[in-house]
């Protein structure tokens, strides 16, 4: 016996999303296999972009600048990938809701799948890469070690900020569709903004505090020290990422659920 | 004996922005910002105090002119939203065929939507392909099952969603103006599914503008006039006041 009324209830997503695992799991995998549908190399584009990254930046920052930052690669890598995934997710989550306007208002396709389904498939792209790092660092001669315990929880931490901004970004496309194109801007500011190819302590002293607020800034900083360090992040930044990824979490579901209803009339 | 379906005092409000469609981005802030809550938001009252129930077994046709709510009481019961009151209660799975094709994706496949169809009913991913090869046969739509939906016609849509539809076997089924299009050789095949679908006691709620249509199948009719219930009950009776109220309004 189904009882359809009027009550809110609250954890209705946590249970919509449980509800619907299997439709998620389809989506992520037919996300996955269509982007590399009909290319040679397949997966490996994934690894390409993130690597001539790399080699680039070695030649511009170690050899022509001689920025003096010990291993480049490997310090350049730890922080790329976890903000290739956070800037993926959030330029093909925002134009998610659009994307998928046959679904929404006029079917029983969860809505929410929408928005899950771009921050999955970048995670396992992500996690794709990290034996590839593996196998980098070995070869380079990087400190990876007991830190990598700490893996997981950065992983969840990240999930919950970019699930939390996709949201945002994805209703907020409904209703002004600059908001996709913004957001590429956004990322591109926040690429060099955040200490991805710099190390935080070359910010000059009396503006860092201001320049790492950010909080994608402790996020890949939190990586490194794991990735490239083998050191513990330190429980300030596991603090202020719990933090971050509560209030985006919070923005997300108080916008989404202000402005679902009035999706149909915008699609 | 519980019914298939319990509607009691249901009302359903849709709430739009008075704005126009395509808003610059200083408009909608300039809007936002000076223009009172209540002027921007609208109301629509598309259904009011709306009850009825269906038994097991029953066919439901529900009729009423353009714009008196029909797609939302069926967007209601399949649960696409919940009323703003009343409660709802359904016995048994359902499934929904709404507005044709609207849960296809244009770029994927037939076989993908149809999977993800199955997937959103709530069948895991092992029975969802254990269904795909009835939907095709039922279909007809042979190679076109690979091809993407937005290369198929109207009637191919029709017969991918009415198959999806009949291979799930829900308790329930709810068509909502689906049998208008499509080709008279499949219409006939739907016809006979429907049939056997009854024979099985099992329950449909149907919308159409064909009278002839809900008085050869149904056997209760619901009229709704303006989002309110105009008359319930027995299809002869409910379908005769619906007709003298037309041709009043046609000719009178």
């Amino acid at each position: 016996m189904t009882q359809i009324s009027s009550t809110n209830e609250s954890f209705a997503l946590a249970r919509r999303l449980y509800r619907y695992r299997w439709l998620i799991y389809s989506l992520v995998l037919r996300d996955l296999k269509l982007r590399y549908r009909g290319s040679v190399l397949g997966f490996a584009w994934t690894l390409i972009n993130p690597l001539i990254f790399m080699g680039v930046y070695t030649l511009v920052f170690s050899v022509f600048l001689r920025a003096g930052i010990k291993d480049f690669p490997l310090f350049l890598l730890s922080g790329l990938l976890p903000w290739t995934w956070l800037s993926n997710a959030l330029q093909q989550g925002s134009g998610a809701i659009v994307a998928g306007r046959m679904y929404v208002g006029k079917t029983l396709f969860p809505t929410e799948a929408l928005i899950v389904v771009p921050v999955v498939s970048n995670l396992v792209n992500f996690l794709l890469s990290l034996p590839v790092f593996v196998v980098i660092a070995v070869l380079l001669h990087g400190h990876l070690g007991v830190a990598l315990l700490a893996l997981p929880l950065l992983i969840a931490l990240q999930c919950a900020m970019t699930f939390g901004l996709v949201t945002v970004f994805a209703t907020l496309n409904v209703f002004y569709r600059d908001v996709q194109q913004l957001v590429a801007h956004l990322l591109m500011l926040g690429f060099f903004l955040t200490p991805i190819f710099y190390a935080p302590d070359s910010i000059p002293a009396s503006i860092r505090p201001w320049a790492l607020a950010n909080p994608f800034a402790t996020m890949v900083i939190a990586y490194r020290s794991v990735l490239f360090e083998n050191s513990f992040p330190g429980i300030d930044a596991i603090a202020y990422l719990t933090l971050a990824g509560l209030v985006l979490l919070g923005c997300g579901h108080l916008i989404y659920s202000r402005c679902k209803d009035s999706f149909g009339e915008y699609l | 004996m519980t019914n298939a379906i319990d509607v009691s005092h249901v009302s359903k409000t849709f709430r739009y922005v008075a704005l126009e469609r395509t808003v610059s981005l200083k408009d909608a802030l300039v809007k936002r910002l000076f223009v009172p809550r209540d002027q921007r938001r609208r109301t629509v009252q598309a259904l009011k105090d709306v009850s009825f129930s269906v038994g097991h077994g029953q066919m439901l046709g529900i009729v009423g002119r353009n714009g008196s709510g029909k797609s939302t009481l069926m967007r209601l019961l399949a649960g696409v939203f919940p009323p703003n009151a009343g409660t709802i209660a359904i016995d048994g799975t359902l499934t929904p065929l709404l507005s044709l094709g609207a849960g296809f994706h244009p770029d994927l496949t037939g076989y993908e939507n149809a999977r993800v169809e199955l997937l959103v009913l709530g069948f895991s991913p092992k029975e969802a392909e254990a269904k795909l090869d009835a939907i095709r046969d039922f279909s007809e739509i042979g190679g076109f099952m690979d091809a993407p939906v937005r290369t198929y016609s109207a009637g191919m849509v029709l017969r991918l969603a009415f198959a999806v539809a009949f291979c799930v076997d829900p308790d329930i089924l709810l068509l909502d103006e689906v049998l208008a299009v499509g080709d008279e050789l499949f219409a006939q095949k739907c016809l006979t599914a429907i049939e056997g679908f009854k024979e099985r006691g099992k329950t449909i709620v149907l919308v159409s503008h064909s009278i002839g249509f809900v008085e050869r199948w149904c056997d209760v009719a619901l009229w709704l006039e303006r989002g309110e219930v105009h008359m319930f009950g027995e299809v002869q009776s409910v379908l005769r006041a619906y007709a003298e109220n037309h041709a009043r309004a046609e000719f009178g």
